[in-house]
This record gives C-alpha cells, structure tokens and sequence, in this order.
C-alpha cells in the first residue's frame, strides 16, 4: 500500500505493517493480551486511516504512531492505548539520549579538579572518555535492540564493556611459546624469535601490548612457565632473574588498554618440574617479590600460581620449594594468587587450567578442542540477582519466573553481540586474529569473518548480590543461615543449567560468571534504591556483594568464608575468586597464608587470594597498615595505598565509588 | 573464672606465627610512652568475660595455630590467663604470651607466686620487655622495639637463662 516511511533521522524506507502490528500486539502483551489476529485487524485500520490522510507524501514515524494511538481509543482498546503511549514515550526517552551524551561530554569537559580520577585528567584520557560515553550511546540507541538496551538502561541486566560492543572481544590465553618460537608481525615490522632471555621477556611484555590494543579485556599468559623455558635454556641463574625484573617493570610501565592504561596482564606459573622451567617461576616470584624501583609492591602482571598435588602441593612434591616460594611472596604483596588444579571440575584437566585477574577460566569446548591456549571469554552480562529477590515478594514460584525471564533475555542478547563481533574481519584484530593468535585463525584471511576462531569462545552469563537476593527472599544470607546457603547453591545451579541449555539450543560455549562487580555493585543500589527504597540488609549499603560472596561488612572467621563459598566455585565454569581478608599485611607470617590456602583447597575451590591492604611510604620505604595521612617513621605524606579491586591490584585513589565504599566497609574475617 | 579482656581478635596475622586467636587483657601499670593500646591500662576498663566462654570461642577458630595472651598485661591478671592457657594446649594449640616484664623478672616472680609459674610454663613464645619508643624498629616480626625478644620458654627454663627465637 505504502513503499516508504521516513524515519526520524530523514533517511527513508521500506514500509512494513508487520512492524505497526509488532508495536500493538507489545503493547496488548504487556496488558495481558494475548490474540495477535486482534492486532492485525487493528493494523488494517490504521492503513485504512492513512490512506485517506494520504495525498501521495511519504509518511514520517511519527504521524503513524499517531494514528495507532488514535485507532486503539477508536475501537475501544484502552489499556493498549495507554501501554503504547508509554512505550512511545519511552522511546523517545531513548532517543533523547542525544542530547544526555552532550551533557556528559560537559561534564567531561568540565570537571578538571577531580584529583582521583579512574585514568586521569590528561587531553587524551578526556578524548577516550567521550569517546566511550557516544559509543555507549550509539549502542544502545542504534544497535543493541531495545529490549536488551532498556534493561540494561534499566539495571537488570549489565552488558559490560559496552563501549566496545561491536568493536572486539574481552580477552585471551595467550600461545606466547608460539610466537616465541617462530616470531611474529606488531605490524610495525617482522619480530624474530628470541636468543636471549632478556629478549625474551621483553617480547612477551611487547605481545601483551599488541593483544591488549586489540581487545577490551585482561590478557594472560596460562603456562608462563613452561612457555618461556625453552629462551632460558643455558642461561644462568641472574640472567634469568634479569630477564623476569625487566618483564615486572615493563608491564608497570607500559601503556596500552585503551590507550592510557597499563595493560591488564596475568601470569600463570608453578607446574613446570623441568629446570628452565623452575627457573622462571623461582626467579619471576623474586623479581616480583623485590618490586620496583624504590621497592614498591608492583600492580601488574596478576600472578597466579598453580597447586598441584604430586607437583607443588606436598613438601615431597618436586615444586613445594617454589609453592614456599609463591606463599612468602603472597605474604608480602597481595600476589600471588593460588589456583587449584586438584579442585573436582579442574581435575579432568591435569594442570591446564588458567585464569586471570579477572577470574576468567576457559575451558570446555564444544566447537574444538577443550584447551586453555588461544581462547578466551568473548563478552559478559551480568544479571542483577536482588532486584528479582525484591520483586519476588518472598513467593519462589514468581521468584523463579523472572529469574527465567532475564535469564533468556541475557542469553539471547549475549547471542547478538556475538553475531555482530562474527561480522568482524580478522584485519580488524590484526595482532589477535591477523597472527593466528586466536584457536581457529591460523589459515584466516585478512578479510574473513572472525567467526570460525571465535566460536572457541565462550558467551558468559554472570551475577552479583546472591547475598542480597537472598535476604530479600528470606530475610537472611548465606552467612547467616544455613538455610539460605542452601538456596543459594540452589539457585545458582539452576542458572549453571540454564547457561548449560543455552549451549545445546546455540551450538554455542556458554558459560556462567561470579562477575567480579565493577562499577555494577554501586550502580545496581543506586537505581534500586530508586525504585524501592531504602531496604535493609538489601539497599542500605552502597553496592551491592560480588557474586556468591558473604557480604564484607558481615564478622565471620575465614574458616566459615571459604566453606561457605567454596561450593559455589564447582559451578561457576567462567570464572570464579574467593578472597579471605587480614587487617594488616602477613609480611612476617606465610604459616598463616599458607593455612588459608590449604583450606582453599580443601573446600573445592578453583582459585583463591589473600587480600590485606599495603600501604607504602615513598620516602623511607615502611610498608605496612598506615592509617594517618603521614607515614608514622619518617612523616612524609608520599604514600601510596594499594588493594585489590575486581582481581587486579590497584592504587588506591583509583577506585570508584562503588568500590571504595566497599573497602570502607571490608572486615578482616574474625 | 573471670577475667577482665579490652578485646579479643579471632584471627590475627601479626600476634604470633601462623593465624591466632588473641586476648587483649585489661589492665596495664607501666604505662610506656608510645604505648598502641592506652585504652588497655584501665584495670576497670574493657569486658568481664568467662574464661568458659572465651575457650568456646578459641574452640570454633578451626583455622587457628594458637592462641595469643596481649595487653595491657596478662601477668596482672595471672590466674585467669594460667588456668586459660591449661585448658588450651590440649586443643592442641600453641601459646604465645606478651608482657611488659622481661623473662628474667617472670622468672623471679615465678618464686613466689605460683600462677606465674604455671602461665610461664604453659607459654610456648614469651615476648618480653616493655615498648620503647626510641628502640622502635617496624621490620621486626611479631614486636614494636628492639629491646624486646622473642622467647622460647620451655628451652630458657631448662636452660635457665633466655634463649631466643632467632
Ligand atoms: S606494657 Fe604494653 S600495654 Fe602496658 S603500657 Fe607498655 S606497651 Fe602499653
Ligand atoms: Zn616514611
């Protein structure tokens, strides 16, 4: 009847009245309509009205909508009417979104005297920052379909890394023993393979760089070990520690994510029993335990150390001395972690599970081969567990309805990001893709499609506020009832079933998250407390917890934390971290990390860390808990504060909100 | 038995080798200057718990090595902290006790009063000597001042004089 319709922005196109009938039927639904034939009738009277508005114009949007709303009050359909205005309004909102970005990059623009911002306040920090704030604004607006931008907009769902939608992947196990042994292309030039260990180091410290500008997320080395040995073969012992100092230094000094920050690096290491292989990790802890230059504890790389019955567990196992080793260091500054490769879902795989600062763990593959190396989680959405407890109102059966409801939508817009990244040709991630980094690229083109590799990948669903979730549904968390525990493992099994299905019906690696929260946890409370107030137990802090963790601000013994939380782990197959906190820094006291840990690994955990805070005077080098502004020996204010924030060690004025608020409130478990 | 406690801490890394349970004892005559926790020298500041209930807490810290007596100072309170310290070490844990006096004063004491002996000979570490503020060293484990020495009590007992840990 009509050819064309003009859309908002001017551009014209194909007329399609399946889309007013989508519109009405929506709007019907949502009021508890069911019959889409009454939908169709109702679109066959708004043609009929057009036409006789119609003298040969094309039609805009919006003088269709207009004569929708008409049509419904025409024929008596009321509460479709008023349903529909309220999606039209909403809409617009949504479009209006133009000019909320203007107001951000004021803001941007503005606010020069913050003195702890996330990257600073240089020219180029600014520019990335507008940058991200219109790209996160086109998604939503332009690209992501409105049911996932509204709840996103809304706070169900959390897509991370939107700024990055269509654009790249999150993460990557890097084939470091690869590119070592037959050299690589940074696109500035062919790179050889290295003879020296120092070359060595310094080309992975330069590989990490390359993947980081080409993906959002943290970049890992899984087996840094037994990778590098072979560059270290015949070198001697200080050569070698050499070769791991510049690595330490290099990767706290380079910049790259983004543009402007330092690469988000993790290494694992500790199960290489040969003697290069030993080598490496003995001399990467020490290098990492002396720090940088005036002794500071270093940010980066994330270091996690494997524990392995038969190889670095028991005091007959041929690596103990370097597990000694990595417990010392922990002691001293925050890494590194520990992941367990006896825990029962981590055992099928002898010792080739890795993970990162962020938790991630790749491992299952449905579509090749089920290994570490070369893969890596392509994108995550977080759901917003307490918000379902609240609307639940204490009944399971609706409880369980929503958590189906947002369940699905995040699966199916997990789907669609990954469709629009198979739209990415390999010369758009030229390091990854372009030097057969990914599993799957190696006989790429330049201008195929990515997908073949990223099918590797995995889809990764995550949560945070179980805590919270489950005292809206009982009135206690799983620190407090043992009841609620139950629930809780209940709980995220049923969403580990659900990520498991989603697998089957999409031929595709998804898998479900303890989202390490982020700006999330704050943002959650902030538009809940909107909607419902001021809860307690609920919405009175200002975030909400990490996935499965017991609340901080809850006194329990570390004993009771790790039992508590180690169950959880098994089902979490993307990822998971469980921290204990101390009050000060275990410096003179590895008897009692090691303790923690060995109870880690009791309790079927998969990866676990100690955290404490250290806080280091720049002028006399006294590290310790220094709670006055000055440091307490030589009185100087130089102080520089570290923690751990989302599995990555941070300076303290780094942090968000959120974050900081929660480390206000962390108790050490006693 | 009662005794009179500023605080406990159930998990403490810097009390002591490995994770351990501390008691902070009220109560403190000497009064050092630079002295961490002044609120423990009042002898009617603080708690009244009973040892009963504090051994059942020691008994859930399932992760702890053993357990600490700090203060203030534990030998004013002396009877309490001894009987405390029996009931521990068949726990099976260990005892780690601060005092302002050093070992060869306890050991005089011991003489003449009997619950001294027996809190001496229950301990496994004594850190002994008061704090000095001018003799402060921050890289010392377990200890503020560098007058100040970490014990091993059943050797020094049987030695008959100080014998340290390091
Ligand atoms: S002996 Fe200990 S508690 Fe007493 S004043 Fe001296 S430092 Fe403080
Ligand atoms: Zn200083």
């Amino acid at each position: 009847m009509f050819a064309k319709i003009k859309k908002r922005d001017g551009r014209e196109v194909h007329f399609d009245d399946s889309k007013i009938t989508d519109a009405i039927f929506k709007a019907a639904r949502s009021v508890g309509g069911e019959d889409r034939e009454t939908a169709m009738e109702l679109t066959l009277g708004v043609l009929r009205m057009l036409k006789q508005q119609s003298n040969g114009q094309v039609f805009g949007v919006e003088d269709v909508q207009d004569v929708v709303e008409k049509i419904l009050i025409e024929k008596g359909h009321a509460k479709t009417a008023k349903a529909y205005i309220l999606y039209r309004d909403r809409r617009s909102r949504v479009r209006d979104a133009k000019g909320e970005l203007m107001d951000v990059v004021e803001d941007i623009v503005k606010e020069t005297d913050r003195d702890n911002a996330n990257v600073g306040n240089s020219p180029s920090a600014k520019m990335l920052q507008i940058a991200s704030a219109a790209s996160r604004r086109y998604y939503l607006t332009r690209l992501i379909d409105e049911d996932y931008s509204l709840a996103h907009s809304r706070g169900d769902i959390h897509i991370h890394d939107l700024d990055f939608y269509a654009t790249t992947c999150n993460c990557l196990q890097i084939p470091l023993e690869k590119l070592l042994k037959e050299g690589f292309n940074t696109g500035h030039g062919y790179i050889r393979p290295p003879k020296r260990p120092a070359s060595a180091t310094s080309l992975a410290a330069i590989i990490l760089q390359s993947s980081q500008n080409d993906m959002f997320g943290g970049q890992s080395f899984p087996f840094f070990d037994k990778q590098i040995a072979p560059s270290m073969d015949g070198a001697d012992e200080d050569k070698v520690y050499q070769a791991m100092e510049a690595l330490v230094f290099n990767l706290n000094s380079m910049h790259s994510r983004a543009g402007s920050q330092v690469p988000f690096s993790s290494i694992n290491l500790g199960t290489d029993t040969s003697e290069e292989g030993r080598g490496v990790t003995r001399n990467f802890l020490l290098a990492y335990e002396a720090g940088l230059g005036r002794g500071e504890n270093p940010i980066f790389p994330n270091v996690i150390f494997r524990v392995k019955k038969g190889v670095s567990f028991d005091p007959q196992d041929p690596n103990y001395d370097l597990f000694q080793l990595a417990v010392r260091v922990a002691s001293k500054r925050l890494n590194p972690t520990f992941s367990f490769m006896d825990s029962s879902f981590n055992k099928p795989y002898d010792d080739q599970v890795a993970y990162m600062g962020c938790r991630t763990r790749t491992m299952d593959n449905r579509r090749g081969p089920a290994v570490t190396t070369g893969r890596g989680n392509l994108s995550f959405t977080t759901i917003n567990l307490p918000r379902l407890g609240i609307k639940a109102e204490r009944n399971m059966k609706t409880f369980y309805r929503l958590l189906d409801e947002v369940t699905e939508l995040t699966i199916n817009q997990l789907y669609h990001r990954f469709q629009v990244q198979c739209r990415l040709k390999v010369k758009d991630l030229p390091f990854v893709m372009g030097q057969g980094m990914y599993l799957g690229s190696e006989d790429l083109k330049p201008d195929d499609s990515i997908e073949p590799a990223i099918v590797n990948g995995t889809l990764t669903v995550g949560f945070i506020g179980l805590a919270e979730m489950l005292v809206a549904l009982t009135g206690y968390h799983h620190g407090q009832s043992k009841d609620s525990q139950q629930l809780g493992l209940e709980i995220v099994n049923y969403l580990r079933r659900k990520t498991d299905e989603a697998c089957e019906r999409f031929n595709l690696n998804y898998t479900l998250l303890a989202t390490p929260a982020e700006g999330t946890c704050g943002r959650y409370v902030r538009l809940d407390r909107k909607e419902y107030g001021i809860i307690p137990g609920i919405t009175n802090q200002e975030y909400y917890t990490n996935s499965y963790h017991i609340p901080v601000h809850f006194p329990i013994s570390s004993f009771d934390k790790i039992s508590l939380e180690g169950p959880y782990h098994r089902f979490c197959n993307a990822g998971h971290i469980s921290y204990v906190e101390f009050a000060a820094p275990p410096q003179h006291n590895p008897e009692a990390v090691e303790a923690i840990i060995r109870h880690m690994a009791e309790s079927d955990m998969g990866y676990g860390g100690i955290n404490y805070p250290v806080d280091f005077c720049c002028n006399c080098g006294l590290q310790g808990v220094i709670n006055e502004p000055n440091c307490p020996r030589c009185g100087s204010a130089d102080i520089r504060r570290i923690r751990r924030i989302t599995g990555y060690l941070s300076t303290i004025d780094r942090f968000n909100d959120g974050k900081v608020e929660e480390l206000k409130h962390r108790l050490p478990h006693s | 038995m009662k005794i009179r406690v500023a605080g406990i801490e159930k998990e403490s890394v810097v009390d002591g080798p490995g994770l351990r349970f501390v008691i902070f004892v009220q109560g403190c005559t000497r009064h050092c200057s630079g002295c961490h926790n002044p609120d423990t020298w009042d002898f009617y500041g603080g708690q009244e718990m009973d040892t009963g209930e504090i051994l059942a807490q020691i008994g859930e810290g399932r992760l702890n090595r053993g357990v600490t007596f700090s203060g203030g100072e534990p030998f004013e309170q002396v009877a309490a902290c001894a009987l405390l310290a029996e009931q521990i070490k068949p726990l099976g844990m260990d005892i780690v006790t601060y005092s302002g006096y050093t070992f060869e004063e306890l050991q005089t004491k011991s003489l003449a009063d009997e619950d001294v002996k027996r809190l001496l000979e229950a301990t496994d570490i004594l850190v002994d000597g008061p704090f000095i503020a001018e003799e402060r060293d921050w890289d010392l484990p377990f200890r503020g001042s560098r007058n100040q020495r970490l014990i091993l009590v059943h050797e020094s007992l049987a030695a008959g004089m100080a014998v340290q840990a390091e």
